[in-house]
């Protein structure tokens, strides 16, 4: 849909963070929407890790809910994990090796709750 | 003590100088080291919710309170979460304290306009005879009555109580714990007579200048400028000073200038600059004689909620030159010549004053102790930074000196737990109000206050006294 050209459009236009909340869980995939990304060149770095699969994240929303180790809001998912560990309610070590492999993952270190302002 | 041993050279007052100068020597810091280390915040990051340091705090305490459970009512008790209540069986649950209470202040209740409240008046303690207690755990919530003092206790509590739930979903209660004193720490005290100085509440910048005098009078004790070789040499045991918050005054606090107009208040300089001169100064004479571990307070510049940092050493310029001064955080533990001290500036127990039916400062202090941690009430009514990771204010070593300042008279009492644990409470009376300090023998954990007085303004010939 071609828009008239307009004075602003010499600046890139940025989505900012407080999008519709129900869209991260129709997601699978753990990219993020390409609209939203600010106009700048992605950078060429690495080829990007395996998307991690369906299974794994079930698992880590799993661990997200479950009441034993606490709340999960506001906290890394690896911080959560750290914490159980040092208050001895043995947490699941599978979970942890999740983590630590799609460290760069923003859906998988952040909670469930993580796009919700608290 | 103190006065005892140097009553007999008192007469050294009135004799002629003596031909050669006696010098005594301080007693030398032997053993110190600042354990306040879980107190200190790197970076903050205030984007949680308390829920995580409640949490912490359960699932800490927990199996603390389960075991005083298996010990008060037999092996055999059944500790259940309230979820797996039954309704009519005798059962144990560990949980977290919260007291609803009708006079509470509420942000809410202020701000909201439909009720056109006016906002209620700062009142001195907020209890009501219709305050309900009701006990969490992870799951769910349930309220309590029966043979619980609804008043006494005070939200944010960790405690385990014994009864049965009713038909209409109550719980009745027949008895209750608290995680009871922490372990006992191994006694390395020093094996002859060396004091700790503990003041609060100096008061700095108040405008009148009553205890000032008192406190210059307290700095020459400390410092060996006063009273004969007797009391100098007593003096000379004293190991160490700390200052329990509150060094300036409230007085130093006032916001009028925001009200104002800007060109009215363009000169003036805020009372807190002035009293931190002042500060320095006094602090600068008793660094250069003796180790000093300034805490700050309710008053002082310096964040609001607990744990309060230390203050900055740029406010203190002349002082910190020297070794010897040390900013330490609000609460503050440390051991001394081997004696675990552990203490407040006071906030903590003047908070748990104004939501419970205790009167006593020494009596809230025993049961903080009691209760396992420092302050049950943070962060419901005293300001606390959300910790996520633990709770550090629980007690997990028995100290052996509990203090806390800035409380209306001073009191001491000498506990004795069951595990051979024995801590000495003290509630350091305020300096501006009262002229009185604490003195604690580290030999024997006995603690004698110390009060200076000046000329009154009543009598003509009075006397300069320095009472013991």
């Amino acid at each position: 849909m071609e828009q008239p050209r307009r004075i602003t459009d010499s600046f890139p236009r940025q989505r900012r963070a407080g999008r519709a909340p129900g869209r991260n869980k129709v997601k699978v995939k753990g990219r993020g929407c390409p609209r939203a990304r600010p106009r700048v060149p992605p950078p060429a770095e690495e080829p990007p890790a395996a998307p991690p699969d369906p299974a794994l994240l079930e698992m880590l929303r799993r661990f997200d809910l479950a009441w034993e180790y606490g709340p999960c809001t506001g906290i890394t998912r690896l911080q959560r994990w750290e914490r159980a560990q040092a208050l001895g309610l043995s947490p699941p070590a599978p979970v942890r090796e999740a983590l630590l492999e799609h460290r760069d993952n923003p859906d998988v270190t952040y909670s469930l709750w993580h796009e919700y302002a608290l | 003590m103190f006065s005892e041993e140097a009553a007999p050279t008192a007469q050294g007052l009135l004799a002629p100088p003596s031909t050669e100068a006696s010098t005594f020597a301080r007693v030398p810091v032997s053993a110190y080291a600042n354990c306040s280390q879980p107190f200190r915040l790197g970076e903050r990051s205030f984007s949680r919710q308390y829920a995580h340091i409640y949490a912490a705090r359960l699932i800490k305490m927990r199996p603390i309170l389960e075991e005083r459970a298996r010990q008060k009512w037999g092996d055999g008790v059944a500790v259940r979460k309230l979820c797996e209540l039954q309704v009519g069986e005798k059962s144990c649950v560990v949980g977290t304290l919260f007291k609803a209470m009708q006079l509470q202040p509420s942000i809410l209740q202020e701000i909201s306009e439909e009720h056109n409240l006016v906002p209620q008046p700062p009142l001195p303690k907020y209890v009501h005879p219709s305050d309900e207690l009701i006990l969490e755990d992870e799951l769910q919530r349930i309220k309590l009555e029966g043979a619980i003092e609804v008043q006494r206790l005070v939200t944010g509590t960790i405690l385990a109580v014994y009864g049965s739930e009713q038909d209409d979903g109550k719980f009745l209660v027949e008895d209750h714990c608290f995680a009871n004193l922490p372990r006992p720490l191994p006694w390395k005290g020093p094996s002859s007579d060396r004091f700790v100085l503990l003041v609060s509440g100096l008061g700095l910048g108040s405008g009148s200048g009553e205890s000032l005098l008192s406190t210059q009078l307290l700095v020459d004790v400390v410092t060996g400028q006063l009273g004969a070789e007797g009391e100098q040499s007593c003096a000379a045991q004293i190991s160490r000073v700390i200052l329990a918050g509150n060094l300036l005054s409230q007085n130093t606090q006032s916001r009028d200038t925001i009200n104002k107009a800007k060109y009215l208040t363009k000169k003036t300089q805020a009372a807190s600059v002035e009293a931190m001169k002042m500060l320095d100064e006094i602090l600068l004479q008793l660094c250069t004689s003796v180790p000093v571990d300034v805490m700050p307070g309710e008053f002082d510049p310096t964040n609001y909620t607990l744990p309060q940092q230390p203050l900055h050493h740029c406010m203190l310029p002349l002082a910190s030159a020297y070794s010897t001064l040390q900013l330490v955080t609000n609460p503050y533990q440390a051991d001394v010549d081997g004696i675990r001290f552990l203490g407040t500036s006071g906030q903590n127990v003047s908070d748990i004053f104004k939501y419970s039916s205790m009167d006593d400062y020494l009596e809230i202090l025993e049961w903080t102790l009691l209760a396992g941690h420092i302050s049950p009430t943070a962060p419901d009514t005293l300001g606390c930074y959300p910790f996520y990771k633990s709770d550090p204010f629980i007690l997990t070593e028995c100290p052996h000196v509990y203090f806390c300042g800035n409380a209306p008279r001073f009191q001491s009492k000498l506990l004795k737990g069951e595990d051979g644990q024995q801590v000495l409470l003290v509630t350091v009376p305020a300096f501006s109000t009262t002229q009185t300090a604490c003195l604690v023998n580290l030999r024997n954990l006995s603690c004698q206050p110390i009060s200076f007085s000046g000329f009154g303004a009543e009598d003509d010939d009075g006397d300069m006294e320095v009472g013991h």
